[in-house]
């Protein structure tokens, strides 16, 4: 036990065919009572949401909801071995992430047919996708906008790395091939075991991510509206957003959801709220600037997962919706540049500078912290962290209210992911070179989601580019929500290989190369 | 039945992209407009001086180098396509015009592109890449016309010097429409109880107006379609069950066959390819341009899986309903090409609804590009045929 950063051996926390780790790291006095303060303030909030009778009735309903016993384990993984400013940037986003789904969990069982039935509430909702831009909800504060996939199969795997197997599994057993990728196939396959709550006056669906979100929105849909009678729009955003010539499109279809919206609830769209929320979209994508340019020096502050999942959440789901977020962004800014300027490092020793590219492992998303620890790889920024950098029109005038339906097309069209993903190969492929070069970055980790289309149709023009550039590209494939395709070890194991026999180097902590973990949670 | 007089003709077009009529185009000096899929309005890339060729890659064998490109996970035909532009095969194109259609073909015309596969020694040769509609509404209707006017008729005029005016375009839909009317007309042939044409012959004949500047064959099908005026079939129905097949891309004829010879008449052809809907007549008025009524007229007969609005999903499954209705068909068969996303889906809710909802008996089967081997795809329509026919025998769904 050790107050030093890397003076543990990580990997003899883990113990064979459990879900959990055989005790809690020691980090000295200081940090040791905060890390304990804050786990206990998660139970605090566990506790409280169970406190509802309604909350209870949901987790014997609803298969998913066990995987929420296992919220303070996911905590733990992320925080492994980190001290000082880092334990307490990881912390306040957790933090935060893990109370703003207890209370989009808390919404959804409010309203729910099955479980709270609260129908007054429920005309208030709007159903939106997990994999959609909430920015049509801007001007919508009277309203909840609820994702039922994120609590259902988005977060389930953070928590638990089987959560989605059985999801999956009843996809295919419908008909659906096994070759699709597995989170709109897991999303399927929650609509086809009639396991989502069911509530809402109406849906909002998008195009975003892919072809197979896309595709699969259509099986929910159809439940949605055949079975349940809560009318769906489609919102198209489209795949070539750089162009100018498709923006006009994409803003009249923000044009039609916002009207179907004011439709089907009696809700009328408010514009200083919209504009209040366009501020903190703003001072957000202001605060990821900084953290990415801290990233280009030789002192990388809000980097790895601390970076990755609170931007998928800040930008996607939030969209500058709530104000907590933004009070969070002032936080974790004030400790970076404190840590910055004491030249701080969040590891014992960094030894490449890497851009995380391609669709992380959605069941093994604290492989960046482990990619530190193991092999002293500093993940500098990844795919899903470079979104739009644009600063969209903040004073409510009459000019910048019609510019706002082509900035919220914009953060639409922008839905992490997918503004890699799609828009043509220079998205994806040139701009990686682009920030490896400003990130002064001698390695490239590329995900390799096996069953993303349009990831894996660049697969040899990376290879080829990276091999003209002289940069060192690791593949690591995995199969995002199923890890009986590619375990967790699987997913280190190609690491480990590339840095024995093409790097020649021994790993910083031995015991984290190899783990017992495929039960864990 | 006696042979067509000119099917062996229009097999002999299908074995090579650069068929004999592509090159004798070529060297009247039109220019061949390559594409790669359904949703890239046809008329608008036979305009005078140009003709539009779909791109296949007929005898297929290894697909390799283009695996590497594109990993095992895409599906077969776009790696296939990119390993013959990568051989050479695509040379004679002078242009390539895409949608993004779905992720694949947008990732394969990408390839071609920076691996400056296709033609780089023409100066002139260019990509387009167009934002086609998920949705048949005005929106899509207005981003469908700009797209076209952007990527294809202003790179047409401004690299090639062709007229696309309006008049242009109404001259290439009526030469677009003879070639649909012959081809529903000799379609209808497949409508009576012991038909005569074969699914495999018309399929041959359809392939081949994607594949082939279409004037060039105009004289051919016409005869054929006479032809058919006084042709007896067999004496005897060789064929058990009567099939739509719906689903991707077809442009393996052979496929067609292995369904027919396992007893099951294609009666109807709704796949990415055939001619429902993609060989109707384009119907223009005078009211209003012609190009925002190809568009209109596309969007809305769309069959493609992408196409996302409510509307749009139910009135795929009606109408390969209506198709079954129209053409006699006692069954359907749902295909996809291996590691398509959009027909996984499609063919998965497809299924269930044209068999729980409708009625039919429905086989969902997924495929490789080259499907002629396939002693498990015999076997799975031979089941198939077998099953209807005890249906037949039973009485009918109503006994399961």
């Amino acid at each position: 036990m050790a107050k030093e950063i890397g003076k543990d051996k990580f990997g003899s926390f883990y113990v064979a065919g459990s879900r959990v780790r055989n005790r809690r790291e020691w980090r000295g006095v200081k940090d040791t009572l905060y890390d304990y303060s804050r786990w206990l303030v998660i139970m605090g909030t566990l506790g409280k949401f169970l406190m509802k009778p309604r909350n209870v009735k949901a987790m014997f309903r609803y298969r998913w909801m066990a995987n929420y016993l296992a919220v303070p384990m996911m905590v733990d993984r992320h925080t492994q071995g980190l001290r000082q400013e880092y334990l307490r940037m990881c912390h306040i986003e957790q933090d935060l992430i893990i109370d703003d789904v207890a209370k989009l969990l808390g919404n959804l069982f409010r309203g729910d047919r099955r479980t709270g039935n609260d129908t007054e509430f429920s005309k208030k909702v709007v159903l939106v996708d997990e994999n959609e831009m909430t920015a049509v909800m801007m001007g919508f504060p009277m309203l909840k906008c609820l994702s039922r996939e994120t609590p259902s199969t988005y977060v389930s795997v953070l928590l638990n790395q089987h959560a989605a197997e059985h999801y999956i599994d009843v996809a295919q057993e419908f008909g659906l091939a096994g070759d699709v990728c597995p989170m709109p196939e897991a999303e399927a396959g929650v609509s086809i075991d009639d396991d989502a709550p069911v509530l809402g006056a109406c849906a909002v669906q998008c195009n975003t991510t892919c072809d197979g979100s896309l595709l699969g929105n259509g099986v929910i849909s159809r439940r949605l509206e055949k079975e349940d009678g809560i009318p769906v729009f489609q919102l198209a955003a489209p795949l070539r957003h750089r162009e100018d010539d498709v923006q006009e499109y994409a803003a009249q279809e923000i044009r039609n959801a916002i009207a179907f919206i004011e439709q089907h609830t009696g809700a009328k769209w408010d514009w200083t709220e919209y504009f209040e929320c366009a501020k903190r979209v703003n001072y957000a994508t202001k605060c990821r600037q900084e953290w990415l340019d801290m990233n280009r020096t030789d002192y990388p502050q809000v980097f790895g997962s601390n970076l990755a999942l609170y931007t998928e959440t800040n930008y996607m789901a939030i969209c500058g919706r709530i104000a907590a977020f933004e009070k969070a962004d002032r936080k974790l800014t004030r400790l970076a540049e404190q840590a910055f300027k004491a030249k701080k490092r969040a590891a014992k020793e960094y030894r490449h500078r890497a851009i995380i590219w391609g669709v992380q492992s959605h069941y093994y998303m604290d492989f960046l912290v482990w990619l530190l620890n193991c092999w002293g790889i500093v993940p500098l920024t990844d795919m899903l962290s470079m979104v739009s950098t644009r600063k969209i029109a903040e004073e409510d005038t009459p000019e910048n209210r019609e510019q706002a339906y082509y900035d919220m097309a914009w953060l639409t069209e922008n839905m992490i992911m997918r503004n890699r993903t799609h828009g043509g190969y220079k998205v994806l492929l040139d701009e990686l070179w682009e920030f490896t070069e400003q990130f002064n970055a001698d390695m490239v980790i590329l995900w390799e989601h096996m069953s993303c289309k349009a990831l894996d149709g660049m697969h040899g023009l990376f290879e080829d580019r990276a091999r003209e550039l002289g940069i060192h590209l690791v593949w690591v494939s995995h199969d995002l929500f199923d890890p009986r395709i590619i375990s967790r070890q699987g997913v280190r194991d190609q690491i480990n290989n590339y840095m024995r026999t093409v790097m020649r180097e021994e790993p910083i902590d031995p015991s984290l190369e190899i783990l017992p973990d495929e039960e864990s949670w | 039945m006696k042979d067509l007089k000119h099917l062996i003709f229009f097999e002999d077009l299908l074995l090579e992209a650069n068929n004999k009529l592509v090159q004798q185009a070529q060297s009247d000096g039109r220019k061949c407009i390559a594409y790669v899929c359904e949703n890239t309005p046809e008329p608008l890339l036979n305009l005078e001086g140009t003709f539009s060729v779909r791109l296949r890659a007929p005898r297929t064998g290894s697909i390799d180098v283009a695996t590497y490109y594109l990993t095992s996970f895409l599906c077969e035909f776009s790696r296939a396509l990119l390993e013959r532009a990568i051989e050479g095969g695509y040379n004679f194109a002078d242009c390539v015009i895409t949608p993004d259609g779905c992720s694949m073909m947008n990732r394969c015309v990408e390839n071609m592109e920076l691996l400056s596969a296709v033609s780089k020694d023409k100066k002139d040769f260019f990509y387009e890449y167009m934002e086609i509609p998920m949705k048949a509404d005005d929106n899509g209707l207005n981003l469908y016309v700009l797209q076209c006017k952007n990527h294809i008729l202003k790179p047409l005029a401004e690299k090639f010097g062709i007229d696309t005016s309006d008049a242009a375009i109404r001259k290439a839909v009526a030469k677009y429409n003879r070639i649909a009317e012959l081809i529903r007309a000799i379609g209808d042939y497949r409508k009576g109880p012991n038909p005569t044409i074969t699914g495999y012959e018309f399929a041959v004949l359809t392939l081949a107006t994607y594949v082939a500047p279409k004037d060039l064959i105009l004289d051919r099908l016409e005869e054929t379609l006479e032809e058919l005026k006084t042709r007896e079939p067999d004496a005897k129905n060789p064929f058990r069950a009567r099939v739509v097949v719906v689903g991707s891309e077809v442009d393996d004829t052979e496929f067609i066959k292995l369904v027919e010879e396992s007893g099951a008449f294609v009666c109807a052809d709704r796949y990415c390819y055939g001619s429902l809907p993609g060989r109707d007549p384009i119907v223009l008025t005078d009211d209003e341009d012609a190009l925002t009524q190809i568009c209109r007229t596309y969007m809305n007969r769309g069959q493609c899986p992408r196409y996302m609005n409510t509307e749009k999903m139910d009135a795929r499954r009606t109408y390969v309903d209506s198709l079954a209705k129209e053409y006699g068909a006692d069954g359907i068969i749902y295909e996809q090409m291996k590691f398509c996303d959009p027909w996984a889906y499609e063919k998965m809710l497809g299924s269930h609804i044209l068999r729980e909802e409708f009625g039919y008996p429905v086989l969902a089967v997924d495929r490789p590009y080259n499907i002629a081997g396939s002693g498990q795809m015999r076997t799975r329509v031979q089941a198939f045929v077998e099953s209807i026919e005890i249906k037949k025998i039973q009485g009918g769904a109503q006994n399961g």
